[in-house]
């Protein structure tokens, strides 16, 4: 029989080594995939523009129908506007010697016949993914129908590109003027100065042939730090879009919401379920007892896309109809219900484990407090709760940890619009409440099915399990630690 | 068997158990006890462990009450209060019946509020008022000097035997007319046993002390009666002088010359 002994103890032994390197393996590789948001791929893109020098206009198109700037791209046809995909591009050999119209002024077959009333201005936006840094050459000119002496050369950041986060220096620079034309060279830092102008010297091309005479200027791109740095700085950035052309990684909006549903659910929750805790323990009948706790642990145990299903059938639609006009709710589906419905998510969790505590608080005090003639009222809340008082708030925060990695009750439930939650008034709150969110882990579960393998994107979503697996890890390290210190010495 | 001549004669009955039987269950831990006791009287219970001491106390304030099997038969009486009657008001009965246990239990809370707690709840007293009463409290106990500078400590932080009269000091605040004591002194030291002691003497004044020890000196030293029990009955009662001089019983003899127990 001894050996028999032997083979379980074992068992025991390779099973719990087993299972916690698993464990140990699982979060490495978690870790080890978010290696993919630090990837060196960044977009950038620059809007340029010639525009008349008494045009006190912005960018937008049509604003300067005398002017034009010609693209010529060593690559080919990156950064042509829409129009001019179905035209070459010319290279770079080709600036100084014939060349195809390319510009969207040029749909037009003759360079004299170009008229203000059509759409002839081009407005010039240079969009790269880079890795190693890239280089664009920008060739500009008047029509000859350009009078004044000079013009101005406009460039900004392309919309919902922020030079700041990527990790490239970047330089606008005139590399050529057009012969004849005396002008200050000029290297402008892009991350310094994003937006700009500068006055040139007006050069007109008169005939189709003198256009490649214009200015060259040169927007260049080239890596001057880690991409490490520009990463961390988007990760703590305030805006979650990844699939924007210039994606955002910023899991502030996403972190905080979690947390303030979180927060708020076990708000909602914690007087819920210590109650209940406090009846079962305390008052119930024990025959009612057998049955409640039970009971209690089998609601615990429901699968949550249940919960999130009955949110959406019935707490949401009531909610919108009870609090719907008083609080501006669009929609049912908000931070209120899917606060509200983690709350149910928790209060049996919490309930349950307090009801545990609140059975290791010694019988002895709860006779001191009867022969002192204490009401059960005092008795509960002057003795007891005091008594499982770090046991109770490990219960919460044990709750807690649960709700924070809920998945699926706050992707049925959130609305699912990330956006950086404002605190700064009342107002502001209650927008807040009773609008559409997105927390951590439903964003991961609900991207994860359309990322590019090992993409930045990729790299993002683990790293906002990272994120997740610290934030409960650390809850329950807390709730740990405080149940600990739930002593009772008599 | 049971000694039926009480000794009462010139005496007040304050507290009466008649027929008295108490079940855990299957277990008797008492059987059909009688036993009434004296008005401003020191009364001491004694006996081996397990026959019942603890179980006629707990009786008395209704104690008992939550374990599970409890049943009782027979009559109670304390203070014109039938504690099993159906119309008992259960807090009244507490404020009149202290009790101390044998270990001590102090509440999560500050010094202070350990004591105050009993005399806030019973007669809403505060500030001032209160204060006054904690420590008076505080001072019978024997415990106002070692505690007047950390009232607000929490009670958890004194000694073992501190915290005893701590307990003791909580039951005086809210000034019982019958003290129910369950070996009070087992947890301390010799010193701090002797204050009890006199202090129990002190009490007796003007309140009833009923004290469950283990401890024969201080049976013979603080009570004027004594009660004898083993196996759940009532084996001997009388005055405390005679009781220990010449027992009447050839059990209760052995218990108190130690043969037994
Ligand atoms: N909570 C309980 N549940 C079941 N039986 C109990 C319970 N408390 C006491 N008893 C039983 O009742 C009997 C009397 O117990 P009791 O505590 O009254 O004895 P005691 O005289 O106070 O002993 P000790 O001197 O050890 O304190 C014992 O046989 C004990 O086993
Ligand atoms: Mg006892």
């Amino acid at each position: 029989m001894r050996w028999l002994g032997r083979l379980f103890e074992a068992g025991v032994y390779v099973t719990g080594i087993t299972v916690s390197l698993v464990v140990l393996v699982m979060f490495y590789y978690v870790a080890r995939e978010a290696r993919y948001a630090f990837g060196d791929t960044f977009a950038w893109g620059f809007r340029l523009a010639l525009l008349p020098a008494d045009s006190s206009d912005d960018m937008s198109p049509g604003s300067a129908p005398y002017t034009t700037l010609v693209t010529v791209n060593a690559e080919g046809s990156d950064g042509l506007d829409e129009h001019e995909e179905i035209v070459p591009a010319p290279s770079v050999s080709s600036v100084e010697g014939e060349m195809m119209l390319t510009t969207a002024a040029t749909l037009v077959s003759d360079i004299t016949d170009i008229r203000a009333d059509r759409l002839y201005r081009d407005e010039w936006r240079a969009l790269k993914t880079t890795q190693q840094g890239d280089q664009f050459l920008v060739l500009g000119y008047a029509t000859p129908r350009y009078q004044q002496k000079t013009m101005v050369l406009a460039w900004e950041p392309d919309s919902g590109f922020d030079p700041t986060l990527s990790p490239y220096r970047l330089v606008l620079r005139l590399v050529r003027a057009p012969h004849g034309v005396d002008v200050q060279p000029f290297d402008i830092d892009l991350k310094r100065q994003p937006s700009g102008r500068i006055t040139l010297p007006a050069w007109v091309a008169r005939t189709d042939a003198e256009r490649s005479n214009g200015y060259v200027f040169e927007i260049q791109a080239t890596p001057h730090r880690s991409a490490f740095w520009a990463t961390l700085r988007g990760i703590f950035s305030t805006e979650w879009a990844p699939t924007l052309m210039y994606p955002r990684y910023g899991v502030l909006p996403l972190l905080i919401a979690t947390t303030l549903m979180s927060v708020l659910a076990m708000l909602f929750a914690t007087p819920l379920a210590v109650a209940t805790a406090l009846y079962l323990s305390e008052i119930a009948q024990p025959r009612l007892r057998e049955w409640l706790k039970p009971a209690l642990e089998l609601i615990a145990s429901v699968p949550s896309v249940v919960l999130g299903y009955f949110g959406l059938m019935f707490v949401a639609p009531s909610l919108q109809n009870w609090l719907g006009q008083a609080l501006g709710m669009e929609s049912g589906r908000n931070l209120l219900t899917t606060s509200v419905m983690l709350a149910v998510l928790a209060i049996p969790i919490v309930a349950s484990v307090t009801e545990d505590v609140l059975k290791t608080v010694p019988e002895s005090l709860r006779e001191s407090a009867m022969a002192l003639g204490l009401t059960r009222g005092e008795m509960l809340w002057k003795v007891l709760l005091p008594a499982a008082r770090s046991g109770i708030m490990a219960a919460v925060l044990i709750g807690a940890a649960r709700v924070y990695g809920e998945t699926m009750i706050v992707w049925i439930l959130s609305g699912g619009t990330a956006s950086m939650p404002s605190l700064s008034s009342l107002q502001d709150v209650s927008r807040v409440l009773v609008g559409s969110t997105r927390g951590v882990p439903d964003t991961i579960a609900i991207e994860m099915g359309n990322v590019a393998f090992e993409s930045v994107h990729y790299g993002h979503l683990f790293l906002l399990g990272v994120f997740l697996f610290a934030a409960t890890v650390l809850v329950n390290l807390t709730a740990l630690y405080i149940g600990r210190k739930q002593v009772w010495r008599v | 068997m049971v000694e039926t001549a009480f000794p009462l004669a010139n005496e007040q009955v304050v507290v009466s158990a008649h027929d008295l039987s108490v079940f855990y269950g299957e277990t008797q831990a008492l059987k059909s006890v009688t036993l009434p006791i004296a008005r401003n009287r020191v009364t001491a219970l004694i006996g081996p462990s397990g026959c019942g001491k603890s179980s006629f106390l707990r009786s008395l304030n209704r104690l008992n009450d939550r374990i599970p099997g409890f049943r009782l038969q027979g009559r109670v009486r304390i203070l014109d209060i039938d504690p099993y009657g159906s119309r008992v008001d259960m807090i009244e009965l507490r404020r009149r019946v202290g009790m101390v246990f044998q270990k001590p239990t102090p509440l999560p809370m500050s010094i202070y509020d350990n004591v105050a707690i009993g005399a806030r709840s019973h007669y809403g007293l505060r500030g001032r008022r209160l204060d006054e009463v904690v420590e008076q409290a505080l001072r019978q106990a024997a415990l106002w000097d070692e505690v007047k500078d950390i009232l607000r400590r929490p009670a958890l932080q004194l000694s073992g035997g501190q915290q005893q009269r701590l307990c003791i000091a909580r039951m005086l605040a809210v000034d019982p007319e019958v003290i129910l004591m369950d070996e009070p002194c087992s947890a301390l030291d010799p010193v701090s046993t002797f204050r009890i002691e006199e202090l129990m003497v002190e009490l007796a004044k003007e309140r009833t002390v009923i004290v469950v020890t283990h401890n024969m000196q201080q049976a013979a030293r603080v009570s004027h009666y004594t009660a004898f029990f083993m196996y759940g009955e009532l084996i001997e009662y009388g005055a405390s002088k005679e009781f220990f001089l010449s027992p009447k019983m050839q059990a209760t003899e052995d218990y108190i010359s130690g043969r037994f127990g």
